[in-house]
C-alpha cells in the first residue's frame, strides 16, 4: 500500500498565481513544477473573489506520464487520474487541489496549460463563481465579444481572423466568466489556440508550423496566437454581445436574435450538473448564467472564409455599439 | 433556433441514483449508506461500522456506486491524504473518499471488487488512515461477530 500525506511543511516551493482571473495559492515540492506553472499564471486586474488551493507533491520515484484519463464525483469531490502515479483530488467546499504526480508530469507544461488549469477551473470555479462557457471571446475597444457554437462551427478560425482584423483575442475555446458587482467578465488562459489543418488554406502563416497531436487525439496546429498571427491578446474584458455561430454551405451573413433562454439552455449544456451539497455554487453559477443570458444575442449564418465572415462579424459590432452610443 | 430542453451532462457520474438505503443505529452512532447496488449497501450495513470522531461516537454517511463503466486494472492501493479528505485508490476504478469533517464516506467500487473486499479491506484501510491524526481516533478491528469498530 502506497500512502501520500500531502504536508504543507514538506511543500517548499510557495507561490500566488493566478489562472483566468482565479488567484491560486500553489505549493509543491518541486521547483521545476513552480516555475512552469509561474509561466502559465496571468495576472489580471478582474480576480474573482476567493481563489483556490493548489498543493502537488511530486513523486521523485516515479516518472510515468499522463495516462489515460479517469473522472469521478460525489457530492464536494471530484477526482481525476492519469495513470496510476497522477491522481488529483477537488474538494469543491474547501476549494483546493491535492494532487501527487510523477516527475514527468511535473515536467510536462502542455499538460498543465491544456488539461489540467482547465479542468480545474471547470470544477473549482463553481465555487468561484466563474462558470466556463464553451465560446471563443474577442474584444474591440473594450466591448467585448463571445463566440458561441458545437465543435466544428469554426469558433478558432473566426477568432483568429477576427484577431488579423483588430480584435484583441481573449480566448477561442472555453472562456471562464464571473461577476463583478452588475456586470460580467470573461477570461482567457494561456492555452494555445488550436486550428484544424484545413486552416492553413485561410492563414498562410500557419505554412511555417507543424500539426501536433493534440491532447484529444487530433491532428492540429497549436499555436500561440501572439506568436503566430501578432495578435493582441488581452486576458479579461466585459462581453457586450453574444453570437451563436452557424456555417452553412450558401455564401452570405445572416444575423437573426436569439432569446435569452436559448442562451441559457446553451451554457447550461456546457457545465457540470453540481451537487445539492454545493447550495452556493449553484446559486453563484445560476446568477452568472442568468447574466450571460440576458445579453443582447444573435445567430451568425455564414457561408465563406473566416475572412470574410470576419468583416461581417467586425461591421455588425461596429453598428451595435454606435446604438449603444445613439 | 428552436428552445431546446436543458441538457446537463453527467461525466462525472455524480447523479446515478442510488435507490437502496439503510441505516443503523440510533442518535449520534448511526451508520447510513446508500448505493445503487443492494449487495454493496446490505454489506456495508452488515459489516457493524461504528464510527468515532474525537473519541466519540459519530453518524457516518456511505454513498457508494458500483461502477460498472469505470476502468478495471490494477491491485495496487494508493491512499492520497490532504487535511480532512482521504482517498483510497484501488487500480483506478475504485476511488472512495473519506471526509473525517463531514464524517462522510462515498465513492465508487469497480465492478470486479468484491463487497467482502470492500468491507473487510478497503473500507478499513481508509478509515484507519486515521488513526495516527491528532483530531480523530479511529481504531479498527474485527470483532467476533464480524463487526468492524471504527
Amino acid at each position: 500500500m502506497l500512502f501520500l500525506s500531502i504536508d504543507e511543511t514538506d511543500l517548499h516551493y510557495s507561490m500566488d498565481l493566478c489562472f483566468a482571473g482565479a488567484g491560486c495559492d500553489l505549493r509543491t515540492n518541486s521547483s521545476c513544477l513552480a516555475r512552469g506553472l509561474e509561466r502559465l499564471s496571468l495576472s489580471t486586474g478582474d480576480t474573482v473573489p476567493g481563489g483556490f488551493k493548489m498543493r502537488v507533491v511530486v513523486d521523485e520515484s516515479s516518472d510515468e506520464g499522463a495516462g489515460e484519463p479517469h473522472f469521478r464525483g460525489l457530492r464536494h469531490v471530484v477526482t481525476a487520474s492519469f495513470g496510476r502515479s497522477n491522481v488529483f483530488v477537488f474538494d469543491i467546499l474547501r476549494r483546493t487541489l491535492s494532487a501527487s504526480v510523477s516527475t514527468a508530469l511535473a515536467r510536462d507544461e502542455r499538460f498543465w496549460k491544456e488539461k489540467l488549469i482547465p479542468i480545474t477551473l471547470g470544477v473549482l470555479g463553481a465555487a468561484m463563481g466563474l462558470v466556463p462557457v464553451h465560446c471563443a471571446c474577442l474584444e474591440l475597444d473594450g466591448d467585448g465579444l463571445l463566440i458561441a457554437g458545437v465543435s466544428g462551427a469554426g469558433k478558432s478560425t473566426l477568432s483568429v481572423a477576427l484577431s488579423e482584423d483588430g480584435f484583441n483575442y481573449v480566448s477561442d475555446d472555453w472562456t471562464y466568466i464571473s461577476r463583478r458587482r452588475n456586470e460580467i467578465v470573461a477570461h482567457g488562459t494561456s492555452a494555445p489556440v488550436k486550428l484544424l489543418p484545413d486552416a492553413v488554406e485561410h492563414f498562410r502563416r500557419l505554412q511555417g508550423h507543424s500539426l501536433q497531436r493534440s491532447m484529444n487525439g487530433e491532428l492540429a496546429y497549436e499555436v500561440d496566437i501572439a506568436e503566430a498571427f501578432g495578435a493582441r491578446v488581452e486576458r479579461a474584458c466585459e462581453p457586450r454581445w453574444l453570437v451563436f455561430l452557424e456555417r452553412t454551405q450558401e455564401a452570405g451573413a445572416v444575423f437573426a436574435p436569439i432569446s435569452s433562454a436559448e442562451a441559457r439552455s446553451y451554457v447550461n449544456s456546457s457545465v457540470e450538473r453540481l451537487p445539492l451539497q454545493l447550495p452556493e455554487a449553484i446559486a453563484m453559477r445560476e446568477q452568472t448564467i442568468e447574466r450571460v443570458a440576458m445579453l443582447p444575442g444573435w445567430r451568425f449564418r455564414y457561408g465563406g472564409t473566416p475572412q470574410f465572415a470576419a468583416k461581417e462579424l467586425r461591421e455588425f459590432v461596429v453598428h451595435r455599439r454606435q446604438e449603444i452610443y445613439v | 433556433m428552436t428552445e431546446e430542453p436543458c441538457w446537463h451532462p453527467d461525466l462525472l457520474r455524480r447523479f446515478v441514483p442510488t435507490p437502496y438505503v439503510f441505516s443503523k443505529g440510533v442518535g449520534p452512532s448511526r451508520l447510513i449508506v446508500e448505493s445503487n447496488d443492494l449487495e454493496i449497501a446490505l454489506s456495508v450495513r452488515r459489516a457493524g461500522i461504528v464510527y468515532r470522531n474525537r473519541n466519540r461516537p459519530g453518524r457516518l454517511l456511505c454513498k457508494l456506486i458500483r461502477d460498472v463503466a469505470g476502468p478495471v486494472d490494477g491491485s495496487g492501493i494508493t491512499i492520497v491524504s490532504d487535511g480532512a479528505i482521504r482517498v483510497l485508490y484501488l487500480g483506478r476504478g475504485t476511488i472512495l473518499i473519506h471526509d473525517h469533517e463531514r464524517s462522510e464516506l462515498f465513492g465508487f467500487i469497480a465492478r470486479n471488487v468484491k463487497v467482502e473486499e470492500l468491507t473487510s479491506s478497503l473500507i478499513p484501510a481508509l478509515l484507519n488512515a486515521w488513526a495516527n491524526t491528532k483530531s480523530t481516533q479511529l481504531l479498527l478491528q474485527r470483532s467476533d461477530k464480524g463487526h468492524i469498530a471504527c
